[in-house]
């Protein structure tokens, strides 16, 4: 695949631009990768099983749930409001 | 830009470029072991391919920390998914595709980042100075002040990305093209073309500097 925009006489800068690209001291990630890709695995793993939210899993705000949960779920027999009218809304009523 | 990222390849030929007898053997081994779940074969695993697994990600993306962070996710998906891997790909080819497939999708959420801080700057959320992303130039090129190095690597950051994945693993991690062919999942005459087009483009913003350097 000739380039033909591409003047012949540069190619050697080119092609030493690509050996230097190629020739750079090689790079390597810090000591001990291992370690930190293995803690990493350990946090994910315990990430995955605490499925519960954070809030959740703390008892005072479990207990607060709880309370909310119950006070709401009642068949409404602890209702201030009447579910019939008083004597008196009777007999205006008449 | 994006190329699939499947864990099992289709049976073409390219599929598993450079493995042949003993060395096909003893990764089929390694693989076998890594799938019971052997932390020593992950081990060993994690060891051969570290340096080549980070410098792949270095290349694209030019910071030393994100490619430290972009490399462990690659191991750690590894050793979530390798119960999937059925040795269709090279093991090689599966890591290089992991490692530039994670690396691009890094770049792009920084991109998306960039454009987002300068979205909200412009309705006025943020009070923040904004400023350009740091692009983290290769440690070399400053030191040692190439500056057409550092150029190239500037121009080669903006190549779109499979014509990027393609020059860097050709000329930065010198694999064959039919090693980038089964990394990129793609034919020979494909990655001939990106790399091409990848090197006309790059020495057209280059040839200047030639000329007067």
């Amino acid at each position: 695949m000739a380039n033909s925009s591409v003047r012949p006489d540069s190619d050697p800068a080119w092609d030493d631009l690509l050996r230097q690209l190629r020739h750079r001291p090689a790079a390597q990630p810090r000591p001990f990768f291992y370690s930190r890709v293995q803690a990493r695995l350990v946090a994910k793993a315990s990430a995955d099983k605490n499925l519960l939210p954070g809030w959740l899993r703390r008892p005072a705000y479990a207990a607060l749930l709880g309370a909310l949960v119950f006070s709401l779920s009642g068949d409404g027999s602890g209702s201030t409001t009447p579910n019939h009218p008083l004597p008196q809304q009777q007999q205006l009523q008449r | 830009m994006a190329y699939s990222l499947p864990l099992l390849l289709t049976g073409d030929p390219l599929a598993a470029p450079c493995l042949n007898g003993p060395a096909a053997a003893a990764e089929a081994a390694l693989v076998a072991q890594l799938q019971q779940g052997s932390e020593a074969a992950f081990r060993t695993l994690v060891e051969r391919y570290q340096d080549r697994i980070y410098r792949t990600v270095l290349s694209l993306l030019r910071s030393p920390e994100e490619a430290e962070d972009v490399a462990q996710e690659v191991f750690v998906e590894v050793h979530q998914t390798i119960g999937r891997f059925r040795g269709e790909a090279a093991l090689s080819t599966w890591l290089y595709r992991l490692a530039t497939s994670r690396a691009l999708k890094h770049l792009r959420r920084a991109q998306a980042k960039k454009r987002f801080a300068y979205f909200t700057s412009l309705l006025g959320f943020g009070n923040e100075v904004l400023h350009d992303l740091p692009t983290h130039e290769h440690p070399l090129a400053l030191l040692e002040g190439q500056q057409q190095l550092g150029l190239l690597l500037a121009h080669l950051a903006r190549l779109p990305d499979q014509q990027k994945v393609a020059f860097t693993l050709r000329h930065e991690q010198e694999l064959s093209y039919e090693e980038i062919a089964a990394v990129l999942n793609t034919t020979v005459p494909a990655v001939e073309s990106l790399l091409f087009r990848a090197r006309k483009t790059l020495r057209h913003h280059l040839q200047p500097h030639f000329r007067h350097g």
